[in-house]
């Protein structure tokens, strides 16, 4: 997928898309090359990002599992032809192995055809050109299903074999004669191989005129066999039938290769469609697996869903037993988002990055419903992007750097989701950039959510306000040092979900409560609560 | 006798269906051992399956351009090889294509049809090499035989494998240094399952030099445990003065059934009967001189 073409590196880190193409990763090499293709839609493509997303979700509804898995089995198990229909239509002559490629796509497509039953719309029909490329290989096929040159090819073939069978047992006899008479002068039963030794003291007279002493050391001969006259003619004999079996093999590849060739056009567009039955199969197992739902999607710049979920984070929870709490969002200009610290404001700006991503290459996103326009690009400022540690620039101007940068560019329509901008600087300042930042990106027309823990900032720009509800109680803390006790009850106790406030409205930012249950030191909570009190 | 039946009946009189050939060096027999035994499996009507950890069978060195012993195969034995190396006449049977990479492409399984010359180029890695061992099984095989590199058979052969050693004059200066190698070699690849019920102490990662000399200035007493032989790295005389030392002890023992010997080398040569004997005796291993069809017993 071509992420890059909506999403910086930044961006792409932040929103985990290394998790989403894993996720969405095509099982064949033919769908790894369709996949590898596959670009974001754009505006004025609204329609086609609906098709695709809605077909793959009434896939997703008419496939069940246990089909989905057999056609990912079916893909694993084709190896990539291309190579070998690419040799074949220049007129090379083609390997057994190269052959197995072929007959095993074919095999492949008939059993996906079966396997897609009433959606075998998705692939064409194997049309009768290439049945008779599979008919013409069919006697090449093994008991064991692998494939060999076999002798029901061509008359000639078979006729080659036999005198080369019957050849290589003449020779076989009359050297194995020779070994043994050999063998014998040695006072030997046999003789080990092409190469062998004979010890000066076992000598009982002269070697014999078949022996020839390759090296001669003081205790023994290094020795090979001389052939005599009648296994040289043997010997060439089978040599010459071997020839005419290569010649008659050849032959028959070079026939099957021009068979090869003659369908090399519908071959390579059976492999294209093979390739993007495969990337689709790898998104109705997504949307299966996620429970995933085709978002409406709208021609102007929104992103907003119900019960939406981040699933890299919701993966993670998963595999730690505990539960997530899908959020709503309804994001049509630039708007704020405060809430308390682990409430989940980051996650809420990558869920709407991640829902954007997905409407974007028209593929069903992780949500009960969702109503998204098709960006042109998405960019991500704040945690969660940075570059690898190092470098000469501070965060704050590191993050500045990469503001400028994004407020640089052209893209007519763009998603920015800012992470708590400007948290490295004083609140004073801090608030007065954040505040500027909201009028640049109106005036730039962009959507946008800026998450913040800086107060007032929707009442001073008159920007929509969502707030994370954040912490339902304070629970009692856990015993000091039990980090793992604290976040269960943390997330027992918070509510992740996120409402729009009315204009002054400010919710708490439950940071002591948080100190206090993540352990700190009850001396500072108590001080700290005086100070705030003060 | 024949070298190949008695190396057979070593490995499989101890239950092994995969047979582990492994050198001290480059041109040593490995190939002559593979064939011989592979012969006799052959005639003995087992259903026979061969691989390699690196490049076997070819027609000359790739350093020297010096011919090389040729692996001729009989038919019905299963090979897993790169594609690129498969002979194209006469043709064998494709039994399956697989993703496995070596270094002469993606590796292949085939059946051999009619005698020919096979070229073995295997996965380098162990877990490629294991895949295509269990493949090899499952296509019917009931002996296998690997062509092996030393570092990498102790991480894919059990106790249940049978492993045989090849040594031979070439990069030997001497046959009392080709002696010494081998000898020590069979003494590490021979390391005891270590005692869970004694103390012991485990190392991560490999046993090296300096590890050693900090375990034997401490008088270390406990035995001192490896994951499988060849994660000791201290080869010849210096594995012997340690092992002399410490309890020397691993978690996946190999089972040395044999060593053969190629007396005579590229530059130069050893007396064959005397080479075997002092194989045989350093080792305690039955040795096997597959040029000269002899053994000595240890």
């Amino acid at each position: 997928m071509r992420f890059s073409r909506l999403a910086d590196a930044p961006t792409a880190r932040a929103l985990q898309l290394e998790w989403l193409q894993r996720a969405l990763e095509p099982a064949s090499e033919y769908g790894r090359r369709a996949f590898a293709e596959l670009s974001p839609l754009r505006r004025g493509e609204e329609g086609a990002a609906a098709a695709r997303s809605s077909r793959v979700a009434e896939l997703a509804r008419r496939l069940d599992g246990s089909r989905v898995e057999g056609l990912r089995a079916t893909l694993r198990g084709m190896p990539d032809a291309l190579q070998a229909i690419a040799g074949a239509a220049i007129g090379g002559v083609l390997t057994d192995a190269e052959f197995v490629e072929i007959q095993r796509l074919l095999d492949g497509a008939s059993r996906m055809e079966s396997l897609l039953g009433d959606a075998g719309d998705l692939l064409p029909a194997l049309d009768d050109g290439l049945r008779s490329l599979g008919g013409a290989l069919e006697c090449g096929r093994t008991r064991t299903g692998g494939f060999y040159l076999a002798d029901d090819f061509d008359r000639g073939l078979s006729a080659a074999r036999a005198r080369a069978a019957e050849a290589q047992r003449e020779y076989d006899a009359v050297r194995e004669r020779l070994v043994l008479r050999v063998a014998a002068t040695l006072g030997r039963e046999d003789l080990p191989g092409d190469e062998f030794v004979v010890m000066r003291d076992d000598l009982r007279g002269p070697l014999s005129a078949q022996i020839r002493v390759v090296r001669e050391a003081p205790t023994y001969f290094l020795c090979e066999l001389e052939l005599d006259a009648a296994t040289v003619e043997a010997l060439c004999a089978r040599d010459a039938a071997a020839e005419d079996v290569a010649s008659a093999e050849e032959a028959v590849r070079a026939r099957l290769s021009e068979l090869v060739r003659a369908r090399a056009r519908e071959l390579e567009v059976l492999a294209g469609s093979i390739g993007a039955i495969d990337v689709v199969v790898a998104q109705v197992r997504f949307a299966q697996r996620y429970a995933c739902v085709a978002a409406e999607i709208a021609e102007e710049p929104v992103v907003a869903f119900q019960e939406a979920r981040f699933l890299p984070l919701a993966a993670e929870l998963e595999r730690e037993g505990r539960s997530y709490e899908p959020i709503s969002v309804d994001l049509h200009d630039v708007a704020v988002l405060t809430g308390p610290n682990m409430g989940g404001k980051s996650i809420a700006l990558r869920t709407c990055g991640f829902i954007a991503t997905l409407a974007a290459f028209g593929i069903p996103v992780p949500a009960a419903r969702a109503r998204v326009g098709l960006f042109e690009e998405i960019a991500w400022l704040g945690i969660g992007g940075e570059r690898e540690a190092g470098g000469l620039l501070s965060s704050f101007a590191e993050e500045v750097v990469r503001l400028r940068d994004i407020l640089a560019r052209s893209a007519p329509r763009m998603l920015v989701l800012a992470d708590e901008f400007a948290r490295t600087t004083t609140p004073h300042e801090g608030k007065a950039l954040v505040i500027a930042l909201v009028g640049a990106l109106r005036a730039r027309r962009r959507t946008a959510l800026l998450a913040t823990h800086l107060a007032g900032i929707a009442e001073a720009t008159g920007a929509r306000h969502f707030a994370v509800r954040g912490m339902r109680g304070v629970p009692a803390a856990p015993p000091r040092g039990d980090l793992q006790a604290a976040l269960a009850l943390l997330a027992a106790s918070m509510d992740y979900s996120i409402e729009e406030l009315a204009e002054g409205g400010e919710r708490p930012a439950d940071a002591i409560a948080l100190a206090r249950l993540l352990g700190l030191d009850d001396d500072l909570i108590a001080a700290a609560r005086s100070a705030l009190e003060r | 006798m024949r070298v190949g039946d008695a190396l057979l009946d070593l490995a499989r009189a101890g239950g092994a269906r995969s047979l582990f050939v492994v050198g001290t060096g480059k041109n040593v027999g490995k190939t002559v051992v593979v064939r011989a035994v592979a012969e006799r499996a052959v005639a003995r009507g087992l259903a026979l399956g061969i691989t390699s950890l690196g490049h076997d069978g070819e027609s000359a060195d790739a350093l020297d351009a010096q011919a090389k012993p040729r692996l001729r195969l009989a038919p019905g034995t299963l090979v897993a090889t790169a594609r690129n190396v498969l002979p194209r006449h006469p043709a064998s049977e494709i039994l399956d294509l697989s993703d496995l990479q070596t270094a002469a492409g993606t590796l292949l399984y085939a059946r051999v049809r009619r005698p020919a010359d096979y070229e073995l180029v295997g996965p380098p890695t162990a877990s490629g090499i294991r895949s295509a061992v269990a493949r090899l099984f499952e296509f019917g095989c009931e002996q296998t035989i690997v062509d092996g590199a030393i570092d990498r058979v102790a991480a894919l052969a059990g106790g249940e494998d049978a492993i045989v050693v090849a040594t031979g004059a070439s990069g030997a200066a001497s046959q009392a240094e080709a002696v010494e190698t081998v000898a020590a070699l069979v003494r590490r690849l021979s390391l005891p399952r270590y005692d869970p019920s004694q103390p012991f102490v485990r190392v991560e990662g490999a046993l090296t030099a300096a590890l050693a000399a900090r375990f034997t200035e401490s008088a270390e007493r406990h035995q001192i445990v490896v994951g499988d032989p060849t994660q000791i790295a201290i080869a010849g005389k210096a594995f012997d003065r340690v092992a002399d030392r410490l309890a020397l002890r691993c978690e996946r023992p190999l089972r040395v059934v044999a060593a053969t010997v190629a007396p005579i080398g590229r530059e130069g040569y050893f007396e064959p009967r005397g080479f075997a004997r002092a194989v045989a005796e350093a080792t305690g291993l039955p040795t096997f001189d597959v040029f000269a069809a002899a053994m000595v017993a240890a």
